[in-house]
């Protein structure tokens, strides 16, 4: 395929689409389908048929919706008419939908759990990553394509050099979004200027942190993007070999991902001479084995060998040798989200959104005491209290916001006295937490903050990998004596013990795992210290949440 | 060179250096669990950590982790360096037993040495300890994973260093566990490594266990000689005994590391039945006494026959003294010319070997690891020589491509290019190599290479062989002329005569265009080296000398430390010239058949009772010391004092009451000094040459050493080979009808080592029946479908006058044409005679699997 008939592709699958007088996008993404979204999605074609409607509307998949937690999620997009997300469907409802609209036609949609595009948790969001999660159909190449996918990736290969794709990724001021948030533009002119026989570009979707499912998301709503993003990287640095790492427990975004690559090596978007041009690349899937070190890129490159996935000590860093001795580009799934949209449109279009050192958009998983969770995309910048109140639709049950906290088991906690702090890496890390890879998990006044950083505790001495003594001994030593504080049993010196061993883990520890796993720790003890104190001194738990009777340990 | 301060002294290093090793050279040992100079640093158990005052590196760093560079100021007892080493060793000790009293490790361990140096000694953890089930990993290695501190040497030795993957970190976290997935014995050969790495208890030495402690054993300087390559060794002897061998890093032979046949196979020394007694006509008598009358029944032969009739038979397991002692003794009683192998054709093969090497194109050990092409030619490693595997694993860790040319089914711990064709092929192939390698310019080689079959005018398919074979040749050709330092390797068991010289001729032209790489000889014993350079009548063999028993010339022998009847290839025929003989002398230490057979014998003592200076197959002069006295060990002297105070002879109780003036068991001495006696009793001192230092000796009978001042060896050992060696070798003619047509109905029997059950020394460590396994033969698929033959067969093979029993193996990967026999220990393969002859198929039966069969070759 070259370009002209990707513009051909995206022609005809855009005439069909209109050709439908209505079409049902039902979310195939695993929180809708795990509600039971696949019935919902029978369901209405069903009653189409039974209606004898189907010249005249469309069921078809598609990706993430936002509002997750209120599946299965239903698009409703009339021909002219206005369109609209229908929450929590049941196969009643589906059958309610489609009468309506073969009665009195799409002006009588049921109001009934109708959510409207204009609702609070739209308004603030801004989608770039996520433009086509939700409206095509992760299944179908044409749908993608004809949202745009590929043509970034055309017109790169026709007019821009390597140098010039790597300066708009400079330009456009993105940062990874895998957590560190290391300059993309940066990694890959070092990458571009690394000496190697081939050259590899590896897409991290391992995505451990718990909470978090932004690039699960990515990958099961819109693989395509995922794709040409890296195929862009690929042009960029000058590989011919991609592997998306998947981890264990997403079969169905490494399916899709499976999927898009073949369909894109079919027509010749992917494998050999793209687009009619002189560039290869060909992608695997390569799946993990469900360890959150294994988002560790050294940790992640000796799983795709096949070796035990453990890190070790860098330098020397991928980019110099990486897989099998080659030059190695690891990102983001969710980092290679943004490229096609940055060529399409221009780095300094992108660099129009976020703040100064953190340009662009951020993807989410709100979670936790809010009205509205699920998956939202904001531009950098925004405060927390936009996305809690606003997005979030605030506290439900009449409770007071306590803190949130980011980075997962990496992160921090912000306070309900930095409500108004801007959401961007500076900001957070002055705060104690980072902006790590997008979990956000909003507390009300029932959590109790020593149990919370107990919770990350023990989350990062299971999944510690073994390898150095002090995240695999201090994790223990410090989930213990947490354990103790919330059993009532600590004392005082406790508390210092408890200190040293933040400080120890974070300077010594090889990786990234053991030297952030005291964060949720420190961070609580920074904005909480009267909880550990209110538990160690006092007997008593503020939250309610710790039972004090004394009997720590075995 | 980068310069840096620690510890307020200054250094220069080689760049590249970790800052840990610099320390190290300036005595600043600075802890450590994971980090071991030969794996690289890991980064794993933090507790090298050091604090970097100024340099590019600031703060408490990990000491494995970082190269030295130039202006750095390390502290290694700054306080906070201090009290984070205390606090990583509080973590190690989190779920260690403190089970010290009973763990073998107490006194030689890392962990015990760094808790207490490290400060640590009061537990603030209240959790309870993660405890392990222990797995059962064979016959040598205990596992006690509880003490276990996670430093990772033992799995990335085992799989890195090594390349056996059977052992490794299973699970995550706190609950990481080093085993397999089963238990079962570890399958690598060097498991016993283990031992010496882990810096606790998790391995010990099974053999060893409980027997000692670290500060009670005899400790001495020592050399292995199981196998030809002389690694360095510590022996470690408690009560008379040796009850563990350890690795000893030398600078040209081993880095530290054994196999387990060196480890394990020191149980010869102290077999239960080993002979400590003189005796006449299988009675003891005392030592002098045999001497006398020894001597006595020598001059009686050479009054009445002649001194021609006096014959005398060395071997390759003695060290250079007593070599050289023979051949002193022979020369000065005039006898027949002294022999120094048991079998001829080997004799023969590494004669030739030694005279091919020179200063400059013998390489060491150590200079494998270093090569970027290796060839290996008729040499299967693992088995032969096995620590020549790691040296090769190596040099192929560093990307070195490997490629082996030998008929038997080869396995080593990497990837390699095997063309498994006969050992007739073999000298085929290398005749045509050398012909390519000459006519290519090596410094400009042109590109691409034209295949060697039009290079070598098409011989290469005048002998027939197949296309598959002819592709790997060109890949091979094409490695070669690519290689910077390309070491050939090459063995003497399963090659032809000519072959040690075309390997060296190869090896010298690929030296002389690149200016590095050689060739690397493995031959069949420890001393084989020191045996050639003795051996120095060309014609004469052992073959003759059993010649001149048959016909009544030679009418006494005298047999200094070797089995003839064990290596004689054909035993039938040696068994009846020994009925000959008028006399038949014996000196030896192992209860072998040949000393049941002896009308006089007298017993000599082993490598670690006296020491003694061996020549490796490098030519490199070493010398093991003394490690214990000589006697009985105290506990089987116990044994024989419990026996008779059960009434079988006179004697005591426990604790023994054996009242003598002597050790029990003290009488041997070592070989050359019982030659010494004889010598004394054979020639008046007054007419003899006689001196009291071997090394007089040696420096008559072996010209190379003739400028040397005697005792004392550097390091490394002295080389003791020419400068140059005497020149290219022959243009041979090209033979090119050495193979058989594939009709023909007949294999070619090769008797080749293996790692375990072969060699002879360590067959009589009891240890060694548990990991010999079941006799067996191999063959190629189409060879045993031609006879009708399956994987796993029970198997007959009878020649002659003999037959053995095996099971038979199918190997894909090897030569068609051959039958590949391990000299197994339980079977009687010296009967088969007609040793490099060929078997036909008829001979080859499958015989009935019922259980008598089975029991029977078990
Ligand atoms: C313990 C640990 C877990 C990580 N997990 C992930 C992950 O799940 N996904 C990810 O993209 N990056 C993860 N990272 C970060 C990666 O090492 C790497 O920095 C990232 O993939 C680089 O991509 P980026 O530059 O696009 O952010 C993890 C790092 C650590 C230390
Ligand atoms: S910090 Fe933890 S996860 Fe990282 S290498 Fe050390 S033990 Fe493994």
């Amino acid at each position: 395929m070259n370009r002209v008939e990707l513009q051909a592709m995206a022609e005809t699958e855009r005439n069909r689409q209109k050709a439908f007088q209505c079409r049902f996008l039902c979310c195939v993404g695993t929180p809708c389908l795990s509600a039971g979204g696949g019935v919902v999605q029978e369901a209405l074609k069903q009653a189409i048929a039974v209606q004898g409607l189907d010249a005249t509307v469309e069921v078809v998949g598609a990706g993430c919706m936002g509002p997750c937690s209120r599946g299965p999620l239903v698009r409703v997009l009339p021909a002219g008419g206005e369109e609209a997300i229908y929450e929590h469907m049941t196969p009643e409802k589906a059958g309610a939908l489609v009468e309506a609209f073969a009665g009195p036609g799409c002006s009588s949609f049921p109001e009934e759990s109708r959510i409207s595009s204009d609702s609070p948790f739209f308004g603030k969001q801004v989608k770039i990553v996520l433009s086509g999660s939700g409206r095509v159909d992760p299944d179908r190449l044409e749908s993608c394509v004809a949202e745009g996918a590929y043509t970034a990736l055309a017109h790169a290969l026709r007019e821009m050099t390597p140098e010039e794709v790597c300066q708009e990724v400079v330009r456009s001021g993105l940062r990874g979004r895998g957590g560190a948030g290391y300059p993309t533009g940066v990694k890959w002119n070092l990458m571009r200027k690394a000496q190697g026989e081939r050259k590899i570009v590896v897409a991290n979707g391992d995505e451990g942190d718990p909470g978090a499912y932004m690039d699960r998301t990515l990958m099961e709503s819109d693989p395509h993007r995922v794709l040409e993003g890296m195929a862009l990287a690929a042009y960029a640095v000058g590989a011919d070999q991609g592997y998306v790492y998947v981890r264990g427990e997403y079969p169905l975004a490494a399916q899709r991902i499976q999927r898009a690559i073949q369909a894109a090596e079919r027509q010749g978007l992917l494998g050999n001479r793209i687009l009619e041009s002189r560039f290869n690349f060909r992608v695997d899937v390569r799946m993990g084995a469900g360890a959150f070190v294994c988002g560790e890129e050294t940790a992640l490159m000796a799983s795709i060998m096949g070796r035990r996935g453990q890190p070790v000590p860098r330098p020397p860093y991928p980019a110099q040798r990486g897989l099998w001795g080659l030059p190695t580009l690891i990102n983001n799934v969710e980092t290679f989200g943004n490229i096609a949209p940055i060529i399409q449109h221009g780095g300094e279009w992108y660099a129009g959104y976020g703040t100064e050192k953190s340009r662009g958009t951020k993807v989410f998983a709100l979670a936790g005491k809010v009205s509205w969770t699920g998956l939202i995309e904001v531009p950098l910048g925004i405060t927390l209290r936009e996305i809690v109140f606003d997005i979030g639709g605030g506290i439900p049950g009449g409770r007071s916001f306590k803190a949130a906290q980011t980075g997962g088991p990496s992160g921090g906690c912000i306070p309900a006295a930095h409500l108004d702090t801007p959401m961007d890496y500076e900001s957070l890390q002055e705060l104690g937490s980072i902006m790590g890879s997008g979990g956000l998990i909003v507390m009300d006044d029932r959590s109790c903050m020593p149990d919370v950083a107990k919770f990350f505790m023990e989350f990062c001495m299971d999944e510690s990998c073994g390898k150095c003594a002090p995240c695999r001994g201090g994790t223990v030593q410090m989930v213990r004596l947490l354990q103790r504080i919330t059993d009532g049993g600590a004392a005082p010196e406790d508390l210092e013990q408890l200190k040293e061993l933040c400080l120890l883990l974070k300077e010594t520890s090889l990786c990234g795992l053991g030297q952030t796993a005291p964060n949720p720790v420190l961070s609580t003890l920074r904005h909480f210290r009267e909880e550990y104190d209110a538990h160690i001194r006092e007997g008593r738990c503020p939250a309610g949440v710790c039972d004090l009777s004394g009997n720590s340990m075995e | 060179m980068p310069k840096l301060t620690i510890d307020d002294l200054e250094i220069e290093v080689p760049p590249g250096t970790k800052v840990i090793d610099a320390a190290e050279q300036l005595g600043i040992m600075i802890p450590r669990f994971c980090y071991l100079k030969e794996l690289g640093p890991a980064g794993a158990c933090r507790m090298c950590a050091v604090k970097f005052l100024q340099g590019p590196f600031k703060g408490v760093q990990m000491s494995c982790m970082v190269d030295a560079q130039d202006g750095m100021v390390v502290s290694t007892n700054d306080p906070e360096a201090v009290a984070f080493r205390k606090q990583v060793i509080e973590w190690l000790m989190l779920n260690h037993p403190h089970d010290c009293p009973v763990c073998d490790e107490g006194g030689q361990c890392l962990l015990q040495d760094e808790t207490v140096s490290g400060g640590h000694g009061l537990r603030r953890y209240l959790g309870r300890k993660r405890t392990y089930r222990d797995q059962y990993l064979g016959p040598f290695i205990a596992h006690e994973m509880n003490r276990c501190i996670h430093c990772y040497r033992c799995s990335r030795f085992y799989q890195e260093y090594a390349g056996y993957r059977d052992l490794g970190p299973l699970q995550i976290a706190d609950r990481v566990y080093f085993g397999r997935f089963k238990d079962g014995p570890l399958e690598s050969p060097f498991s016993g490594n283990l031992v010496d790495i882990c810096p606790t208890g998790v391995y010990t030495d099974k053999t060893a266990r409980f027997r000692v402690r670290h500060w009670d054993l005899e400790r001495a300087p020592s050399l292995c000689i199981h196998c030809s390559l002389g690694c360095h060794t510590v022996a470690n002897a408690r009560y008379r005994e040796v009850v563990r061998i350890e690795g000893r890093s030398s600078g040209k032979v081993n880095a530290g590391f054994l196999c387990d046949r060196g480890r394990f196979g020191f149980g010869y020394a102290a077999h239960p039945e080993r002979p400590r007694n003189a005796k006449i006509a299988a009675q003891n008598v005392p030592m002098s006494a045999a001497v006398r009358e020894a001597g006595r029944r020598l001059l009686e032969i050479r009054e009445s026959s002649g001194a021609e009739a006096i014959a005398v038979l060395g071997s390759g397991r003695s060290c250079l003294e007593t070599l050289g002692m023979v051949q002193h003794l022979s020369r000065v009683g005039k006898w027949t010319a002294p022999d120094f192998f048991e079998n001829p054709q080997m004799e023969r093969k590494v004669k030739a070997i030694v005279s091919q090497l020179d200063a400059r194109l013998a390489v060491s050990l150590r200079d494998v690891e270093k090569a970027d092409c290796i060839l290996a030619i008729g040499v299967d490693p693992v088995n032969e020589a096995p620590m020549l595997a790691l040296a090769m694993r190596q040099a192929f860790r560093k990307d070195a491509k490997v490629v082996v040319v030998d008929p038997r089914p080869i396995f080593l711990p990497m990837r390699f290019e095997h063309l498994a064709v006969s050992s007739a092929r073999i000298e085929t192939l290398l005749q045509v190599l050398l012909q390519v390698l000459r006519q290519t310019d090596l410094a400009a080689p042109p590109a691409p290479l034209p295949q060697p079959i039009q290079l070598s005018e098409g011989l290469l398919s005048e002998v027939a062989f197949d296309s598959s074979v002819q592709a790997q040749f060109h890949a091979l050709v094409e490695t070669l002329v690519g290689s910077r330092n390309p070491v050939i390797l090459c063995g003497s068991g399963v090659v032809g005569e000519s072959v040690s010289s075309l390997a060296a001729d190869c090896a010298e032209v690929l030296q002389n265009a690149k200016g590095k790489g050689g060739i690397f000889y493995v031959l069949p014993s420890a001393n084989a080296f020191g045996a050639a350079l003795l051996a120095s009548s060309p014609e004469h063999s052992f073959l003759d000398t059993v010649e001149g028993i048959e016909n009544g010339t030679i009418q006494a022998l005298v047999v200094v430390e070797s089995d003839p009847l064990r290596h004689f290839p054909d035993g039938p025929r040696l068994q009846a010239a020994l009925t000959k003989l008028q006399f038949l002398l014996v000196l030896d230490y192992l209860p072998s058949e040949t000393v049941r057979r002896a009308d006089i014998f007298l017993p000599t003592c082993t490598l670690f009772e006296v020491g003694g200076s061996f020549i490796n197959q490098q030519g490199r002069l070493q010398a093991a010391e003394k490690v214990h006295a000589v006697g009985t060990p105290i506990h089987q002297a116990t044994d024989e004092a419990m026996r008779s105070a059960r009434g079988e002879e006179g004697g005591g109780k426990h604790p023994p009451r054996m009242y003598d003036l002597g050790i029990p068991g003290g009488e041997p001495k070592a070989a050359w000094e019982v030659l010494d006696a004889l010598m004394e009793a054979l020639v008046p001192v007054a007419e003899g040459t006689w001196r009291e230092d071997p090394w007089e000796v040696l420096k008559q009978e072996i010209p190379l050493l003739a400028s040397w001042n005697g005792r004392g060896y550097p390091a490394d050992g002295l080389h003791v080979v020419p400068e140059k060696r005497p020149g290219a070798a022959v243009a041979l003619p090209l033979e090119t009808e050495a193979h058989t047509s594939p009709s023909e109905a007949s294999l070619q029997l090769l008797l080749v080592d293996w790692t375990f059950g072969t060699e002879e020394l360590s067959q009589y460590a009891a240890v060694m029946r548990q990991v010999e396994g079941e006799p067996f033969l191999c063959m190629h698929p189409q060879d045993a479908e031609r006879c009708g033959l399956a994987h796993g067969d029970a198997l007959e093979v009878r020649l002659e006058e003999g037959s053995i029993r095996a099971s038979l193996k199918v190997r894909e990967n090897m030569a068609c044409g051959v039958m590949v026999l391990p000299r197994h220990g339980r079977i009687q393969w010296q009967e088969l005679r007609n040793l490099s002859g060929r078997v036909p198929f008829e001979c080859i039966q499958k015989i009935s699997t019922d259980t008598q069969v089975i029991e029977d070759l078990r």
